[in-house]
């Protein structure tokens, strides 16, 4: 029987290659600055970022206190929200629906983004494999999103961002995040100030290093990586880090964010609708170690540089890991090769991250290790027993440096090794390893060009003169607009 | 009394009435009209250099506030040598800096950061236009206007200024403003009052 899951091998090994093709090439919505903050407090994006729409120290601020000034937010509020009730109707409560807000105009903005790019000259066999790449291609992905975000009163925030329009076709890019967040819960239990949060929907997990709202063009390969045994046994999770999440999350981030925690509970199938019973968790802690001198620097939300604000010099560490439980044959389908019935395949992700920042320099690295149960039809055919399970490990590191606040250079370095993905064919070695330099103008703040070039990992076909395998680097370069409004 | 004690008081008096005629405070009263601009608010009007004539630098300083994150007042007017303290009100950090003096980048000069309630002193000793900037909310703008003489004023929003405490005398008088290009008028105050009408041009 065992021979009957081999033989089944191929059409698996191809399943796997898909899968891990698709989930590599999967363009995750990326999100971005929100104008309708600015257009808010009559301020500039430069006010919360760095470079759109990575968050500077005041930007972070921000957010964890619910999309408001961390302090007399009502001060610098240039347009007023409406009031859904008096304030004093807190006190009728609960013979009263509890007082809210909503934002005094429409919250919306959008963003779009297109790229040019040069691709390596593809050989015959690989057009044949892959299908065809053009050297240059004008304005891809032409991605339009719509965002809103903002308050709902003290206590409450939302975000909403949508691909609406990618590909340059019109077609539908699907939601990013979608969630509704109370901030400061443990206010209540006498907790410190945001010691206690909970957002519900669909989101972005508390990764280390943001996907969603990363500046570069390109995703990180790790975040990126599934697990598929294909000809080595069952496992064929399409889970990623990097994708939206279904669920709830608590969280927090007391002693002014320097320390913050999460845990989510999420479907477990980014931001597909549910395919099993079991959730998934996740979890995150990060402590930020404030190197400022000063101590009244140390306390303030940007330190008090000799030329202005700026980020505090800092480094923080942090760690995460994600459990969860695959299921194969959950929808009445049976997996190639294997009996019919339901069976669990636990899976999880662990890592750590460092982020250092030092003036106009910021160095960050994730490290990051998964690992799936894999299964392959017992001996007597009547069930499936543990094999070698799938893991992989990878990550990335990288470097940003602002020459100027509105020019910036960066190198990051990609890599994953999955050595079931090397045996499936997927990969030329083990590791797969990809460097980026790249550059970033801030024409405007709320306009940029970008670039980057990709020197990718080789990925084999089959020469069909000879009949060898050899490898196919295709590397490219990414140069584009990208404006919000 | 004898008459030479009476004439000696006359002369006096005389020439003490002579002195208080030649030191009475003149004024000018004008109003500036505007060209292809939004407004005549907010222009500085001032008595350019007057030859071989040298003032004392103030000794009160001038406040200029960062509040809701907005430089305020928007512009200030300032003799030479006078002290500007720069007073953060907001509960979030701000810079002051400016690129130049009347364009001049050796001027330039950063005051750096400092927290809600203090405030940074600056004495301007070169005349010229210092924009203040802040820069991280670069949408935050002000100015210095920096006279040679103690004789400027502000417009208000319709336009009216009013110089006071002027000698006698014929000036070179200029207009600064946001928008507008500068504008030189000569005007002669040898009245009580001087009536000017300006016109500032986009």
């Amino acid at each position: 029987m065992k021979g009957r899951v081999m033989n089944t091998s191929i059409m698996a090994g191809l399943l796997a290659i898909v899968v891990v093709v698709l989930v590599m090439l999967a363009s995750v919505p990326k999100t971005s600055a929100i104008p309708a903050f600015s257009r808010k407090y009559q301020t500039s994006c430069t006010t919360c970022h760095n470079n759109y729409p990575e968050l500077n120290d005041f930007g972070e601020a921000f957010k964890k206190n619910g999309f408001k000034f961390p302090k007399d937010d009502e001060t610098f509020v240039k347009e007023p929200p409406v009031l859904l009730g008096a304030k004093a109707q807190k006190e009728a409560f609960p013979q009263a629906v509890y007082p809210g807000e909503i934002p005094g105009f429409l919250p919306i903005a959008f963003r779009y983004s297109g790229n040019f790019n040069w691709n390596k000259k593809q050989p015959p066999d690989v057009i044949a494999l892959n299908g065809f790449t053009p050297r240059t291609d004008l304005f891809v992905p032409n991605t339009f999103t719509i965002i809103s975000a903002g308050s709902f009163g003290p206590n409450l925030s939302f975000w909403v961002d949508d691909d609406i329009s990618t590909g340059g076709s019109g077609a539908d890019g699907g939601l990013g995040d979608g969630y509704l967040k109370f901030s400061d819960l443990g206010h209540a239990f006498g907790l410190p100030k945001n010691a206690l949060n909970v957002r519900f929907g669909q989101f972005e997990l508390d990764l280390p290093f943001t996907q969603a709202r990363t500046i570069y063009p390109s995703d990180y390969d790790i975040y990126d990586q599934a697990s598929a045994a294909g000809a080595l046994g069952t496992t064929n999770n399409p889970f990623t880090l990097g994708a939206p999440q279904r669920g709830i999350e608590l969280g927090g981030y007391p002693n002014n964010g320097n320390f913050t925690w999460s845990i989510a509970v999420v479907n477990g199938n980014n931001d597909s609708p549910a395919i099993r019973n079991t959730k998934d968790v996740y979890a995150r802690v990060s402590q930020r170690f404030n190197l400022e001198h000063d101590p009244e620097s140390r306390k303030a939300i940007q330190a008090a540089g000799p030329t202005g604000p700026r980020d505090h010099t800092s480094i923080r560490l942090g760690a995460f890991y994600y459990y969860g439980k695959n299921q194969l044959n959950f929808d009445g389908s049976v997996f190639p090769g294997m009996p019919v019935g339901v069976f669990d395949e636990p899976f999880y992700r662990v890592g750590g991250d460092l982020r250092f920042k030092y003036r106009h320099l910021e160095l960050y690295g994730v490290g990051q290790y998964g690992h799936d149960q894999n299964h392959v039809l017992n001996a007597t055919d009547t069930g499936v027993e543990r094999t070698k399970p799938v893991t992989f490990s990878g990550g990335f590191a990288g470097a940003n440096y602002w020459i100027y606040p509105w020019m910036i250079g960066y190198m990051r370095y990609d890599f994953v090794n999955s050595p079931t993905d090397f045996l499936n064919g997927v990969s030329q070695y083990n590791t797969r390893n990809r460097f980026s330099p790249g550059f970033q103008i801030l024409v405007r703040a709320n306009i940029k060009v970008i670039g980057e070039y990709e020197h990718q990992w080789g990925k084999p076909f089959v020469n069909s003169t000879t009949g060898t395998t050899q490898f196919f680097h295709p590397h490219a370069f990414v140069t584009g607009i990208d404006y919000v409004f | 009394m004898s008459l030479s004690r009476i004439a000696v008081k006359a002369a006096v008096a005389i020439f003490a009435l002579a002195l208080a005629s030649a030191a009475k405070a003149n004024e000018i009263k004008g109003k500036v009209s505007v060209q292809g601009m939004k407004s005549a608010e907010n222009i500085a009007v001032y008595v350019d250099v007057i030859p071989d004539k040298k003032f004392d630098a103030p000794k009160d300083p001038v406040v200029i506030d960062q509040r809701k994150m907005a430089f305020v007042p928007h512009l200030v007017a300032v003799q030479q040598g006078t002290t500007v303290e720069f007073l953060n009100s907001d509960p979030v950090g701000h810079n002051v800096y400016w690129p130049s003096i009347n364009g001049n980048k050796k001027l330039a000069h950063n005051l750096g950061t400092w927290p809600k309630g203090e405030k940074k002193p600056f004495q301007f000793n070169d005349a010229g236009v210092a924009s203040l900037l802040c820069n991280v909310h670069p949408e935050m703008s002000g100015y210095v206007v920096v006279t040679p003489t103690p004789y400027f004023a502000v417009t208000d929003k319709d336009g009216n200024f009013e110089i006071k405490n002027i000698p006698a005398g014929k000036y070179a008088l200029k207009t600064w403003s946001e928008d507008g290009k500068p504008t030189t008028q000569a005007v002669d105050v040898s009245g009580a009052t001087a009536t000017v009408e300006l016109t500032v041009k986009k």
